[in-house]
């Protein structure tokens, strides 16, 4: 059991703790924090195996800092329409917003 | 373009474009339509009369046609126009009975609120029946052949609102169209073996040794007498024209003489050496017809209703035509086609003048509301009688006799005797007509028939245009039989020297007979004190039977209506129940899968999600396992 499999077990555990609060929190903004916590878990995952693999490449680096971009963004686009939502059903509630039922 | 062309083409689209303008145009003008329609009539009888002043010429004939849709190297659709002396003679009979029925409804259809929808009608059928009648090719009588039916089923349904004449035009038009199944077989046959069946190559191919095989012939023959049967109401396909009285009298005086039923007869002249060179067809036709002349004569002879009379004595003479057609002589047949067509409209124009003046069809109603105050009316009803029965100066007496000469030179001795005794129940129940209708002349000056309303509107204008017309064809009626002779020396060449028109035993027998039947009509009609009840009449079971239409429309109701009938309630259980139930069936089916399916979307994101997060897991692990075990 090396260092690798350690930060991939602490990836998998985030992975798995933001996919549960995406499945169960009712508030978008609290998706949205359980999504980023994904994010956070790839992101993490990325790093650990091209830093630990044993070739020096900094790929893995990169890779983590446009993902961090993407993430920043993302979560500005989604506050910006949550905010939009609110304004137009007074509600940020998912349960709310079942326009969509069949 | 010959002037003759030209000339054709005016008798013929004169009155269609008189038609258009009153329909399109004149609806609201009753007095600007009659106009339009009488001078679109009256140029299309001024081409016609000229036709007939130059092309009416032993032996001339002017074919002119002009492809109007090719189809392949044989066959082509052409329109033109066939002028030879029977077409240009039966023009002129047809604008001519057409424009007196034009002049005449002026008075008796005065004041009817579809005056103007009346007058269209009357130029439609004027274009129809010249249309047929100067048509070049068999594909264009047939196409004229049938706008005729339409314009009679127009004019027969002309008060449509009423229920009597709607029937009475459907019934019409279905049972011509019956026959019309078998002509249009006919000439399909013909085209399909002629290419473009133009009469004169029709004529041509059909004697021995042209392009017609005989067995072609006679079933080409056979097929196109169906149409002749229905047009002209022969044989079983009779009803239709005793129930065409529904229709205004004039349509009747149209119907009967010039147009509609005489375009079967003028067929079976037109192409009468193709069905000459059919004998079996001709000699049915012959039986066939001798059967409907005697049946129609009883028929005519309990009837109580005038117009009916004159319904039955129509299909009874238009059996007597096709009889002289049948027996091998074209000019016998088609003189009596022209006299009757003027003595038939004479009568029904007259009987319009004693309907219109006592509101009724009945001939012991009309007898006892003063009918004698109608001079034109008597004059005109005793003059068509007279020619009807065949009494001698009368213009009847002279066509009749050339048929019973033809029938005598070709036919077995039954049929000539059962045509002479034809010949006297005609005189008979063209007798009992008058007398039932004029004959209670005593009775009626002492009677105060009610109002003034009578004599009040008797001497308007549109009287007079009735009393006129009337008088005019009671004048041709004594012209019109000495045209025999020339016609016979135009038409058939041949036949003009011998036989038909000469005055010999056989005229003997039948005035001898004539007289009788007047005699008899007299006795039992026309005599003081007479009983007034004819001798069928006298069995009730005969009369009802006679009265019926023989039970023929029985018989149909009986059997094939009720067939047709069964077989549509069969078809629209089927349309109902299997075709609009699986239609119903498709579309409930998709609406009620359609709500099951959407029970699937919650509408929830995270139940999507969730499906999403799985359906992906189950991918990774079939992933997984596929990349481990190979």
């Amino acid at each position: 059991m090396n260092w690798l499999h350690w930060y991939l077990l602490v990836a998998l555990l985030l992975f798995c703790i933001g996919l549960y609060g995406l499945l169960q929190r009712r508030s978008l903004i609290a998706m949205l924090i359980s999504l980023e916590l994904m994010l956070a878990a790839v992101s993490l995952n990325v790093v650990a195996i091209t830093s630990l693999s044993g070739n020096s490449s900094s790929v893995g680096q990169v890779v983590a800092l446009i993902l961090i971009g993407v993430a920043a963004a993302e979560g500005a686009i989604a506050l910006s329409l949550f905010v939009a939502i609110q304004r137009e059903v007074q509600s940020i509630n998912v349960e709310d917003l079942s326009e969509l039922k069949g | 373009m010959t002037g003759a062309t030209l000339a054709a083409l005016v008798a013929q689209f004169a009155p269609l474009a008189a038609c258009a303008v009153v329909l399109l145009a004149l609806r609201g003008r009753p007095r600007a339509a009659a106009a339009t329609a009488v001078a679109g009539m009256a140029a299309s009888f001024a081409a016609s009369a000229w036709l007939v002043a130059v092309v009416a010429v032993p032996g001339r004939t002017l074919l002119a046609q002009a492809v109007f849709l090719p189809v392949d190297a044989a066959h082509n659709l052409a329109f033109g126009v066939l002028l030879d002396p029977l077409s240009t003679t039966m023009a002129l009979v047809v604008s001519g009975v057409t424009l007196a029925v034009m002049a005449y409804s002026t008075g008796y259809m005065a004041g009817d609120p579809g005056y103007p929808r009346y007058y269209g009608f009357l130029a439609l059928f004027g274009w129809a029946m010249q249309g047929l009648v100067l048509s070049a090719n068999l594909l264009q009588t047939l196409a004229f052949w049938e706008l005729v039916g339409l314009a009679s089923f127009l004019l027969i349904g002309f008060w449509f609102d009423r229920p009597a004449p709607a029937a009475a035009a459907r019934k019409a038009f279905i049972m011509t169209r019956v026959g019309d199944v078998g002509f249009l077989l006919g000439v399909l046959l013909l085209i399909r073996t002629l290419g473009l069946a133009t009469i004169p190559d029709v004529i041509a191919a059909s004697a021995p040794g042209g392009a017609l095989a005989p067995r072609t012939v006679a079933i080409a023959a056979a097929l196109l007498l169906m149409g002749v049967i229905g047009k002209s109401a022969q044989g079983p396909l009779f009803t239709w024209l005793p129930d065409a009285m529904e229709g205004p009298t004039p349509v009747s005086a149209l119907l009967h003489s010039a147009t509609m039923v005489a375009a079967g007869v003028y067929l079976v002249a037109r192409l009468h050496p193709l069905f000459a060179a059919a004998p079996a067809v001709m000699h049915a036709l012959l039986w066939l017809a001798l059967v409907t002349a005697l049946a129609t004569a009883t028929m005519a002879m309990v009837a109580s209703d005038i117009k009916r009379v004159l319904a039955y004595s129509t299909i009874s003479q238009l059996a007597y035509m096709l009889m002289g057609l049948a027996a091998g002589s074209a000019a016998a047949g088609y003189f009596h086609l022209v006299t009757h067509a003027g003595f038939k409209a004479l009568l029904f124009l007259s009987a319009g003048i004693f309907i219109h003046h006592a509101h009724s069809n009945d001939m012991r109603e009309i007898s006892a509301r003063r009918p004698w105050s109608q001079r034109a009316g008597v004059i005109g009803l005793v003059a068509g009688s007279a020619a009807l029965a065949g009494v001698i100066p009368f213009a009847g007496y002279f066509s009749k006799e050339a048929i019973l000469g033809a029938l005598g030179a070709g036919a077995s001795p039954l049929v000539v005797a059962l045509a002479y005794l034809g010949a006297g129940l005609t005189a008979y129940y063209a007798f009992r007509m008058v007398f039932l209708t004029l004959g209670r002349r005593e009775h009626t000056d002492a009677q105060t028939y009610g109002g003034t309303d009578a004599q009040g509107h008797s001497q308007t204008a549109g009287d007079r245009a009735m009393g006129v017309t009337v008088l005019v064809l009671a004048g041709l009626t004594l012209v019109l039989g000495y045209l025999g002779p020339w016609l016979a020396a135009r038409l058939v060449p041949a036949e003009a020297g011998h036989g038909p028109f000469e005055f010999g035993w056989g005229a003997l027998a039948a005035l001898t007979l004539v007289a009788a039947g007047i005699g008899l009509a007299w006795y039992e009609f026309g005599r003081r004190g007479a009983a007034g009840i004819g001798f069928l009449e006298r069995l009730p079971a005969v009369a009802r039977f006679c009265g019926d239409n023989w039970y023929v429309d029985r018989l149909y109701r009986a059997t094939v209506i009720r067939w047709a009938a069964a077989l549509a309630r069969a078809a629209h259980w089927n349309d109902r129940t299997i075709v609009d139930g699986t239609t119903d069936g498709v579309a409930s089916g998709t609406v009620g899968g359609g709500r099951l399916l959407a029970l699937v979307q919650s509408g929830n994101v995270q139940a999507y999600l969730t499906i999403a997060v799985l359906l992906l897991a189950a991918l990774a692990y079939a992933l997984g396992r596929v990349a481990v075990t190979p």
